[in-house]
């Protein structure tokens, strides 16, 4: 098992050289023309729709007729954008991708075969190459174009004759196909687990099946182009239907890389339809309705093709250089640009020098220096600051100045804004004239609550229409509470934040102690009110006394507003809840910041940005202002690779982890761990409860109608053993796990997460299914957890009975045998009485025998409970309910033959319930037993350790207990074996009574040592 | 009172099975004046607990039988912290008896402190009896190492003050080193004959009408627990009587619901099938049925339904995750991992059958 882990884990890592160094000996010649053709095949289908563009489908045609060359020499230009693709999408292949490039450039001079194969996996080295060599290289070029062509196979479907090829080389390679098919369905699977949800990874059906979306008929057998880079600008896609070569999210990205915006759904605005079959849906109707134009996906591809050929880039060259003469433009300045912007992160030339980030960070701890008062003049200074003043972080640079400027949520800065403007006349003047008018208008709270995650603009809010309105804020966050400084500032008012703010909602004059005394009007600023706790016990309370009291407004900020501590100050604000602002709104703005620092991007970049960020702007704008550091223009590239682990940092729940863990692909083996360390007792109990329910992708044929029989059950077979390899591996954990817990051994916690996470979860890798009818498809929650506490209550009863039973003198089984041997006749001899004989007389039988094995009511219900089995009948059923009352009342009026000899049965003076814990503990510190009762007289007694004697002043039984009573104490044992001849209800009855009884017996004694039996009767 | 409470010898001249036993026991007490530490280990439904009781009996007369149950908590100061132990005891002036394996891993300082407390209070023979107290420790073979490792320090150290019953299913489970200090006396499961005696000396006694071959049946059923079987027998009884020679022996609950999960396997084997048994084995856990009985029952139960072929390979991995429970905390995830490679196998062999026939 171990060695089969290992490989596992090989082939993750090993993939990405081993694209590199995998021998190729098949050289697919006709590949381009192959593709080329391919092209034309798919450009038969554009005449499904009469209503594409006639022009662009001649021109498209023409092209493909007339310029093969050209044609294929695009081709290979597109092959590399492939390459490309795959390149971003996974970014460790990335590291990888740049440290090769720079060693082929310099040795292509040589230009050794191998070193072109080892290259030419590479598509930024193949292209260095390209422009360097001269017509001398043409078999080598071509040979370079297999291991592409390979590539490209590699993501199309089975069907590909490439495929089949590099399916003939060797074993490795296939692998390798699966692989990076794999991979290709990561495209869409990667992006859905980035954002946190359940997507499906390879995207088959997605995310609860939506949509049934077909894969594309000629996935990856189309070269994707490379265009410039915003010739797509301005421009709004919407895509309906299954393309023919792409995935939806492949074109997506391929859109948005070159500038053009991707909607979901059919407006005005919307330019092209992009579809490849008119399949009569709701967006094409609409496009037909407004006069969309359609587009299909080859069409779409020239427009992209066109952008560059006007550019005469050199990939285009490089077929003419075979065949005619060096390209005069190698190394012109466009060639340059376009190297660039590939390689991202080694272009560095920002155009600003920017000052150490020390500084900064300085500049912003004094910014926001704790409870600042803030002055208030609302200005509306335009955010074009000069470039020289860039020291400021971008967030306190570009904070909002003016409502119009705040991000979303404009409604509610309109309502805050409202509150605020109308607080003195609703509340002071109310309050001067009498506090009738107050209570009559309910719906007006003195103070606001605003809520939502970070980085929305709260606070800001709060503080641009305090400002408006001419009032001065004083803020008080978390960060105060039990600092000195806000102390400080409220001068003299010493201690705590409490009194301070006290102070400031119960005079509303402080305003004039402080420096500008034209400011009469005050509005506290409770920010992050959600992080009262800790030292500030009571801190909700008394700010709800405060707002009581007020004679200022307060607004309270929070994150989470359904918070437990919060519960209570909800009912005395007005709510307002912030919602994320849209990527469009977030884009405007972060497109407003990016002009005025300078910063090239475009629109599409900053939607991508703003929607990777969850909607917190002030992420946005630090992560924009990170990269602006190293790049003076930002791309869609650059933010998808920037943030791609971003979402890594994020709180991740365990059912987000296992999720993940079984359908993610591609997964570094560090970050499986980490998913399994987010919780390392959780997950690996929802990994359990769950691994069930998943179906290895491993088995292939998803169809299962297509197989025949002895396919289908040897698929089967298959599922069973990994289930069964899964199962052991979750035990082994398991015993990892004791050996942790017992022994201390920590160091193995990651092999014990190996054991109960990451290889069951590797062995059952693919789509979660239902395996019951009516099942939601979500990780069910660990059932372990509720099914052991369970056990544990049921092992406490079961203690309880056997204790009892024992106590009976009658018998000396073991607990276990109790459960597996006697439960069953016990349960007989308890309940078939009651079925078949007549009430009273059944109740009788049933009564004493249980009080011949001291079996009390709770144990009557115990032993139903512990014997009781899902799917079988209830051991009570059949019992009329009137002969379970009878049965209640026969057992609670006692008979004079019972004998109760357990602690537990008693109930010790002062204390209501009897204890759950048995008794002998509890005994000692009380000193004193419990005396007896007989009806209400006080007979108790008590017998002295050291005295032998024992006066047992008793009626019936007396014999008996005095046997007992003498033999037991005789040998300085604590005793503690309590008689009590009398029900247990009467005993509740009365339990203040008793308690005084018992006192008086207590002072009658006296000086007893600490042991001492007692009984009690009745 | 149930029968097997009723009928159970109080001395060791009344057994009826282990008589030879009981002989050689008795002459151990009255002869020697003294007795070794003694483990008793045999199947469960021997009369190991019953041989016990009665040499208590004999060695204190009848004092021995009037105990009383207690909860003891332990205070234990364990280096760096302070444990608390709770258990469950059953003592008479003379014996303590107790099961410090339901203390779970921390029966080791239970066993540690037992025993020096009962050597403090060491008995003062008044009467020449005996200078000894007798610690009756059940289910040893559920202690830990650490625990036994502990004990036959004590054992030794407290000899005079103290003796040792210990009392266990297999001594395979209990240390070397601790079965070399005892006298090691096997209870063998009594034959079915024997029980039958048992069982007709019980039917004369309540005066039923038994007909020829009933409890003969019983025995068989019983499994050759002595326990078992009269508890079966009482049930009969409770269910109807008089007894028809062909009347049905209700089998135990938890062992009905285990045949039914065997059922449940052998018709289908698939991941939908594994969960909903594991929905089951959960329903037996809870209801308190130790793991190891489950799943040696559910062995029982598959191998009477499977080929011989595959006998030897499932009692095979029984075995190994019977080992790797033990070793574990979670039992549900091995008898998990049992039932889903019992079912990988059983379904290839199926399909191999399937392909050598069709």
């Amino acid at each position: 098992m171990q060695s089969d882990i290992r490989k596992w884990f090989m082939k993750q890592h090993d993939k990405s050289p081993g694209d590199a160094k995998a021998p190729k000996p098949v050289v697919p010649a006709s590949q381009p023309n192959k593709s080329g053709s391919a092209g034309q095949e798919a450009s038969g289908r554009r005449k499904t729709s009469k209503y594409f563009a006639s022009d662009e489908k001649e021109k498209g045609e023409k092209e493909t007729k007339e310029l093969p060359t050209k044609r294929k020499a695009s081709n290979v230009g597109n092959e590399q954008s492939v390459k490309k693709v795959h390149k971003i999408e996974d970014d460790d292949e990335d590291d990888d991708d740049l440290v090769l490039a720079a060693p082929t450039k310099t040795s292509i001079g040589a230009s050794p075969n191998k070193k072109l194969k080892g290259a030419s996996g590479r598509g930024i080295a193949r292209k260095s190459e390209e422009s360097d060599e001269s017509d001398e290289d043409d078999d080598k070029t071509r040979k370079s174009l297999k291991p592409v062509g390979r590539g490209r196979g590699g993501r199309s479907g089975p069907k590909t004759p490439v495929h089949e090829k590099s399916k003939d080389v060797d074993e490795i390679d296939d692998e390798e196909d699966d692989k990076s098919r794999k991979s290709a369905g990561r495209g869409r699977g990667g992006r859905g687990a980035s954002a946190g949800r359940g997507r499906g990874g390879g995207g088959r059906g997605g995310f609860m099946n939506f949509g049934e979306r077909k894969d594309p008929p000629h996935k990856g057998e189309k070269e994707i182009p490379e265009g410039k880079r915003d010739c797509l600008a301005g421009l709004t896609f919407v895509i309906s239907g299954t393309l023919d070569s792409l995935e939806r999210e492949e074109a997506e990205d391929l859109i948005k890389r070159h500038g053009g915006r991707v909607t979901g759904s059919v407006s005005k605005k919307t330019s092209y339809l992009l579809c490849d079959e008119d399949i009569e849906g709701k967006k094409s109707e609409k496009a037909k309705e407004l006069g969309t134009t359609f587009l299909t996906e080859d069409a779409l591809f020239d427009m992209i093709r066109k952008s560059n050929k006007s550019l005469t880039s050199p990939k285009e060259e490089k077929k003419a250089l075979n065949k005619v003469a060096p390209s005069p433009a190698k190394g012109s300045p466009i060639k340059s640009e376009t190297t660039s912007t590939e390689k991202g992160s080694e272009n560095v030339a920002p155009p600003v020098k920017r000052s150490p980030l020390k500084s900064e960070a300085k500049t912003v701890q004094a910014g926001n220096f704790a409870a600042k008062v803030t002055s208030g003049t609302p200005f509306c200074k335009k955010s074009k600051q000069p470039a020289d003043k860039s020291w400021l972080q971008w967030t306190e640079k570009y904070r909002p100045k003016v409502p119009t400027d705040l991000v979303g949520n404009q409604s509610l800065v309109k309502q805050l804004h409202d509150w605020l403007k109308q607080w003195d006349d609703q509340f002071l003047n109310t309050t001067s004239k009498g506090k009738g008018k107050k209570q009559n208008d309910s719906g007006a709270k003195k103070a606001v609550l605003l809520s939502g995650t970070p980085g929305i603009g709260k606070t800001t809010s709060a503080k641009i229409v305090s400002q408006m309105l001419g009032f001065q804020a004083v803020e008080v966050n978390a960060s105060d509470s039990r600092g000195k400084a806000d102390a400080k500032i409220q001068k003299g008012i010493g201690g705590s934040t409490a009194n301070s703010i006290k102070e400031l909602v119960s005079n509303n004059s402080l305003g004039l102690t402080l420096d500008r005394p034209h400011q009469t009007k005050t509005v506290l600023i409770m920010d992050e009110v959600d992080g009262m706790s800790g030292g500030d016990r009571g801190g909700v309370a008394d700010l709800i006394a405060s707002i009581k009291i007020s004679k200022i407004p307060i607004v309270c900020i929070c994150n989470d507003r359904y918070s437990q501590k919060l519960k209570s100050l909800v009912n005395y604000c007005l709510l307002l809840s912030f919602r994320k602002p849209t990527k469009q709104q977030m884009a405007k703005r972060l497109m407003h910041v990016a002009k005025a620092e300078g910063v090239k991007v475009n629109e599409i970049a900053l939607e991508e940005l703003a929607s990777r960020v969850n909607g917190d702007m002030r992420m946005a704008l630090n992560q924009l202002q990170y990269m602006s550091l190293s790049n003076s223009e930002i791309g869609y590239d650059n933010i998808r690779q920037r943030l791609q682990n971003s979402s890594k940092d994020e709180d991740i729940s365990p059912f987000t982890a296992v999720d993940k863990l079984f359908t993610a692909d591609k997964l570094r083996m560090d970050e499986r761990i980490d998913l399994s360390m987010s919780d390392p007792d959780l997950v690996p109990l929802l990994i359990q409860e769950n691994y069930i329910n998943f179906r290895p992708r491993s088995l292939g044929g998803y169809n299962r109608s297509k197989m025949d029989n002895a396919k289908q059950s040897e698929e089967e077979i298959r599922h069973l053993n990994l289930l069964s390899r899964a199962a052991d591996s979750i035990a082994d954990g398991d015993i990892v796990n004791v050996q942790i817990r017992r022994y201390q051994r920590w160091q193995l916690s990651q092999t014990s997460v190996l054991a109960s996470c990451i290889i069951p979860s590797m062995l059952l890798h693919g789509q979660r299914q239902t395996l019951e009818q009516g099942e939601r498809n979500f990780n069910r929650f660990g059932g372990w957890l509720g099914k052991n506490s369970t056990l544990g209550k049921n092992y406490r009863l079961l203690e309880d009975l056997h204790v009892h039973l024992l106590a009976s003198c009658e018998s000396y089984m073991g607990r276990m045998a109790l459960r597996l041997d006697h439960l069953t006749l016990l349960k007989k001899q308890l309940t078939d009485p009651l079925r078949q004989l007549a009430k009273d007389e059944a109740v009788e039988k049933v009564v004493e025998f249980m009080d011949s094995y001291s079996i009390s009511q709770d144990d009557y219900d115990s032993i139903m409970e512990i014997s009781k089995f899902q799917g079988h009948p209830n051991p009570l059923e059949g019992v009329q309910p009137t002969v379970k009352t009878a049965l209640t009342k026969a057992y609670n009026k006692g008979s004079k033959s019972r004998v109760i000899r357990t602690a537990d049965l008693i109930t010790l003076p002062g204390i209501k319930k009897a204890p759950k814990k048995r008794i002998a503990a509890m005994l000692e510190p009380v000193d004193e037993g419990i005396a007896e009762e007989t009806d209400g007289t006080l007979l108790g007694n008590e017998d002295e350790n050291s005295s032998e004697t024992e006066d047992l002043e008793d009626s019936n039984d007396a014999e008996k207990l005095q046997s007992d009573l003498q033999s037991l104490n005789r040998k300085g044992i604590q005793v503690d074996m309590d008689l009590k001849v009398s029900g247990k209800a009467s005993a509740k009855k009365t339990p203040a009574s008793r308690g005084k009884k018992n006192a008086e017996a207590a002072d009658k004694k006296g000086g007893q040592s600490s042991g001492s039996s007692s009984k009690r009767k009745r | 009172m149930l029968w097997v409470d009723k009928y159970r010898p109080k001395t060791l001249d009344k057994l009826i099975v282990h008589q030879d036993i009981a002989q050689n026991l008795k002459k151990l007490v009255t002869e020697q004046q003294d007795c070794p530490h003694l483990l008793f280990y045999g199947p469960s439904g021997a009369g190991k607990k019953t041989l016990i009781m009665a040499l208590l009996r004999q060695i204190f007369g009848a004092s021995a039988d009037k105990v009383k149950v207690e909860n003891k908590t332990w205070k234990v100061d364990a280096g760096t912290r302070n444990i608390d132990v709770e258990l469950t005891t059953l003592s008479s002036t003379h014996h303590v008896e107790m099961s410090p394996g339901d203390a779970g891993f921390q029966d080791r300082y239970v066993v540690q402190e037992i025993i020096k407390e009962m050597a403090k209070n060491r008995p003062i023979d008044t009467k020449g009896k005996r200078g000894f107290k007798v610690l009756v420790l059940n289910e040893v073979d559920r202690l830990s190492r650490e625990a036994q490792h502990s004990l036959r320090r004590t054992m030794e150290k407290y000899s005079a003050s103290c003796r040792l019953i210990l009392c266990c299913n297999s001594s395979s489970k209990v240390t070397e080193a601790v079965r070399s200090r005892c006298l090691n006396i096997r209870i063998n499961a009594p034959s079915e004959d024997e029980i039958v005696k048992v069982l007709e000396f019980i039917g004369k006694k309540e005066g039923l009408q038994l007909p020829a071959g009933f409890t003969p049946r019983i025995a068989q059923k019983s499994n050759r627990s002595l326990r078992r079987a009269i508890l079966l027998f009482e049930t009969c009884r409770v269910q109807q009587y008089p007894f028809t020679p062909n009347q049905a022996i209700p089998p135990m609950d938890w062992e009905q619901y285990v045949a039914e999960i065997a059922s449940d396997i052998l018709t289908e084997q698939s991941p939908k099938r594994l969960f909903q048994i594991r929905g089951k084995l959960y329903e037996l856990l809870t209801n308190c049925i130790p793991p190891e009985v489950i799943l040696k029952r559910l062995l029982s139960e598959l191998l009477k339904k499977s080929d011989a072929e595959l006998k030897l390979e499932v009692s095979h991995w029984a075995a190994y995750y019977e080992h790797r429970m033990r070793l574990g905390q979670k039992a549900i995830f091995h008898l998990e991992a049992f039932v889903a490679k019992f079912m990988s196998i059983y379904k290839s062999f199926l399909l191999s059958q399937f392909a050598a026939f069709g």
